[in-house]
């Protein structure tokens, strides 16, 4: 049975969002079509819903080349270029570089309200399940490295076995899911290859959660296990897999010879790296030996870090960037931006935005485990006010694991409804009557430790000083008051929490899964949500986050019931298993759900043509074209 | 000495810029410490629905910050941490610079060498960049601030007092004292830091006036005092953000006190350098 489609890529983001009419139009119709997918076979399905996006060629009017500057999120910057994703290098930034060099297996675009498989911006040409959906074959369509070598199911096999020797390394990896859902890859052809997994899947989150994570490698280049090595077949043993992993990783943290180091100029990609400096400033060059069907317009692309949103506006004020973004702050100035020749939009997200709780953390860990304080934490937190206040509109509330707006078919009534409204007394009563009375500075200290109806709970010490830590990304104004604010609430209820501040990199790099036994697990808080922490694939499967085995389940959250409904959602083909998931984590709060933020509120030029704000957050910037006059 | 110590005063007071001065640090003091007996604002819980109304309005005669809390309030909180940081990282400063510099003056040859080869070095870092280090390091508070901003600006007033003390430590009645048995502390505690007092005190002033300004950099960059915590440079760098919102109210008023704090201590010190002076003179 056919099933041409795929659908997204998962993330790990610094972006924002907010739920603006023309994006929830945009959203809405992502959902409902989302929906309509999973009620019907995946042939039908094909037929329906997945279509490849419409081709914006250069409009006439057009000039080819030129160069546009493009504003990096505020103190994040690309760090990593490798596509085999390691953790602290998943930031929204990069893969937007790396889809531009390396081409990945499958790209889905939502720009246009339904989601569709974007063929030009992909290397699978066609995706075809049998076997009762257990066995996936994959047509290849014909590309070349710059080197001059074909693009072949060999290049994807060697990613296969790279990740498959390295999944632990993997940021992308959940404990048995893709490779280990991968019983056996057989190369068919130069230009096809057939997986046969272990177990029936749902096509929908197959195609659209699992393949979209694949990047067709340059294997004839980069099948070496250190500098300077021979090229050789290494990867066909995960002795050799591993040493190439090492190596290209290695490569990878070198982030000042990223402009220059030859293993990264074999690329596929329309686009090559031009300059990349360790401030973060990178220049796309147009690739003069792409030879698809998607070449860039432009000659380059600027990507210019700034470290904070107000000094990025003060250079979008000034004219001095063709896309920019606009501080929720000064929002005011939108006139004064259209009087100077930009369109100033949001670009919302297919996302969630949450802080995770550390429940690893040798402090607070065991107290975090406990439900009740959480649900005391989230009944504290006033997301409403913070989104209209803090935010200035351009942000709503969220109270679960999948999408909370528009509603879609994966969205429970308990999420929907919001099970913890904003309840400060409640919260605070609850806490007293687990046995937490405040102390001299009014911060809560459980007096009563043990595990009975009235008392701390399970692990919970006598003594232990309900006092959290966050680590929050800096460089915007907006996420500082939210801090400030959430500080101000949760002291309400005796629950104290201070922030620091650092670069989204640093955040992302330090929120690392841990025992607690290791230094690295003194973090109790963590928050990288200023552009929104989670941006989905189509299917807004959460297991990645949430799941014990989870490759992004930074705070080691574990809860049998849920890992169950994670894997029923990724075979059933139903909604309903992703609303029993969302119901269910709704209630459990496995993190601190929070108000979402619009990825940005772009400010692009009018001579800027071909951008599109794709709500799942990629980028085709091969597309963008700037406009005679 | 008496009379010396009246002539002092009067000349400072004949300064008409360094009374000014005075009288500015004392009104400022009184507003930061005394203000919020009379006026009372909530600084610890934020009120965002009332977040940025212009000065006048809903009871604020300055307006609210971006997250509710009253400029007015805030000023003086802000001020408080700021004069208390100021004032008090610059005397560390001044004691640490004076004790070294006494330390070394007095004792000459190598360690003299030793510890002004210290000096050098530590001054040809920017003492930004040090505060930078340090403000990721630490958790910043009203303590580490001082401690920090002390450690880094003892330097120049170790150089002027141990170039007081090269002098003093030759004085017959230093030399006199030694040749009866004193001990080095004796001479330093006794003769050479209290003769050096004028550029002590002078210096102290300007110490304060830099050691505000330093709090303010630094909680420009966000590394001042936190939440819910202020200081004028925090209020200041938050204001920035609204610069094109027209929220004159989070800039000018910190701003301006800024501006004030350090004008008054640097006159104070001009008063009292020619205060000093005059009185050398007389003798």
């Amino acid at each position: 049975m056919n099933f041409e489609m795929p659908i997204v890529r998962r993330g790990m983001l610094a972006r924002r969002v907010r739920p603006a009419p023309v994006a929830a139009s945009v959203l809405a119709t992502l959902g409902a079509g989302a929906l309509l997918i999973s009620g019907l076979s995946p042939a039908s399905a094909a037929a329906t819903a997945y279509r490849s996006a419409p081709h914006q060629s250069t409009a006439r009017g057009a000039k080819g080349g030129g160069t546009v500057t493009f504003a990096e999120p505020p103190n994040a910057t690309p760090n990593a270029i490798f596509p085999i994703a390691t953790a602290g290098n998943t930031a929204a930034h990069n893969s937007a570089i790396q889809a531009e060099l390396y081409v990945p297996l499958t790209f889905y675009d939502a720009t246009s309200g339904k989601l569709a498989f974007d063929a030009r911006a992909s290397v699978a040409k066609s995706i075809v399940y049998s076997n009762g959906d257990k066995t996936v074959t994959v047509t290849l369509q014909k590309l070349k490295w710059s080197d001059g070598s074909p693009v072949t199911s060999g290049g994807v096999e060697f990613f296969y076995n790279l990740v498959k020797a390295n999944k632990a390394k993997w940021a992308n990896y959940v404990g048995g899911q893709f490779p280990d859902n991968v019983a056996s890859f057989t190369i068919l052809s130069p230009s096809s290859f057939r997986l046969a997994l272990t177990s029936t899947v749902n096509p929908l989150w197959f195609s659209g959660n699992e393949l979209s994570l694949v990047t067709p490698l340059p294997q004839q280049a980069w099948d070496v296990e250190s500098s300077g090595g021979k090229v050789g077949n290494y990867d066909t043993t995960t002795a050799g897999a591993k040493a190439v992993f090492n190596y290209l990783n290695g490569q990878d943290n070198h982030l000042a010879t990223f402009g220059t180091n030859k293993v990264w100029k074999v690329t596929d990609g329309p686009f090559t790296i031009g300059s990349w400096t360790t401030s973060g400033a990178v220049t796309l060059d147009k690739s003069r030996t792409y030879d698809g069907s998607d070449a860039a317009h432009l000659s380059s692309v600027q990507l210019l870090p700034f470290a904070s949103a107000d000094a990025e506006f003060n250079v979008l004020r000034a004219g001095g960037l063709d896309y920019g973004y606009v501080p929720t702050s000064d929002l005011s100035q939108s006139g004064y931006l259209k009087s100077k020749g930009y369109t100033v939009k949001p670009w919302n997200g297919w996302a969630i935005n949450y802080a995770p709780y550390n429940f690893n953390n040798p402090t607070l860990g065991a107290t975090l485990k406990q439900l009740y304080v959480r649900q005391a934490i989230q009944m504290a937190i006033n997301q409403p006010e913070i989104a209209k206040a803090v935010w200035q509109g351009e942000a709503a509330p969220v109270y679960g694991p999948v999408p909370q707006s528009p509603p879609s078919a994966f969205l429970s009534a308990t999420q929907k409804k919001n099970p913890y409204p904003f309840d400060p007394a409640k919260g605070k009563k609850l806490l007293e009557s687990h046995g937490w009375r405040p102390d001299s500075s009014g911060i809560m200290t459980c007096k009563s430790a043990g595990s009975g109806a009235s008392q701390c709970g399970s692990g919970v010490k006598a003594g232990t000083v309900l006092d959290m830590h966050t680590l929050s990304e800096s460089g915007s104004t907006q996420t500082t008051n939210q801090m400030e604010v959430m500080q101000s609430e949760l002291s309400s209820i005796g629950v104290g929490f201070q922030a620091s501040y650092a670069p989204l990199n640093t955040v992302l790099s330090e929120t690392a899964q841990c025992k607690p036994t290791q230094a690295s697990c003194s973090w109790q808080l963590s928050f990288f949500g200023t552009q929104g922490s989670w941006y989905f694939s189509p299917s807004p499967n959460g297991d990645p986050l949430f799941a014990t085995t989870g490759s992004a389940n930074f705070g080691s959250y574990s809860n049998p019931t849920a890992d169950k409904l994670a894997v029923a959602a990724t075979t059933s083909a139903n909604p309903a298993a992703l609303r029993a998931w969302s119901s269910y984590l709704a209630v459990q709060l496995p993190a601190m759900w929070l108000p979402l933020p619009a990825y940005q509120v772009s400010a692009i030029k009018d001579t800027l043509k071909g951008v599109s704000q794709d709500p799942l957050a990629g980028q085709t910037i091969q597309r963008w074209y700037l406009a005679n006059g | 000495m008496s009379v010396g110590r009246d002539t002092v005063v009067r000349r400072f007071l004949r300064h008409r810029l360094g009374t000014a001065g005075l009288v500015v640090i004392a009104l400022l003091f009184a507003f930061c410490f005394l203000g919020p007996l009379v006026y009372h604002a909530d600084q610890t819980q934020t009120s965002i629905l009332a977040a940025n109304p212009a000065p006048g309005t809903q009871g604020h005669p300055l307006g609210t910050t971006d997250v509710g809390f009253d400029e007015l309030g805030r000023l003086m909180v802000g001020g408080r941490a700021s004069l208390e940081i100021g004032l008090a990282a610059g005397l560390l400063a001044t004691a640490i610079g004076t004790l070294w510099g006494a330390v070394a003056g007095y004792a000459g040859g190598w360690l003299d060498a030793v510890m002004m080869r210290v000096v050098d070095t530590w001054i040809a870092i920017p003492a930004l960049f040090l505060l930078l280090v340090a403000g990721t390091i630490l958790r910043p508070t009203v303590g580490a601030l001082i401690v920090v901003i002390g450690v880094v600006s003892w330097l120049v007033p170790a150089r002027l007092v141990r170039a007081e003390s090269l002098t003093l430590s030759n004085r017959e009645y230093v030399l006199t004292m030694k040749a009866l048995g004193g001990s080095g502390a004796r001479a330093i505690g006794r003769h050479i830091v209290p003769n050096a007092i004028g550029t002590v005190v002078l210096n102290a002033t300007f110490q304060v006036a830099d050691a505000i300004l330093l709090v303010a950099y630094v909680s420009f960059l966000g590394l001042g005092v936190p939440f819910p915590g202020t200081d004028w440079g925090g209020m200041l760098s938050n204001g920035i953000s609204y610069t094109y919102d027209g929220y004159w109210w989070m800039i000018v008023p910190p701003g301006v006190a800024i501006v004030l704090v350090v004008f008054a201590f640097n006159v104070i010190g001009d008063a009292l350098r020619d205060a000093f002076e005059l009185r050398l003179e007389g003798r």
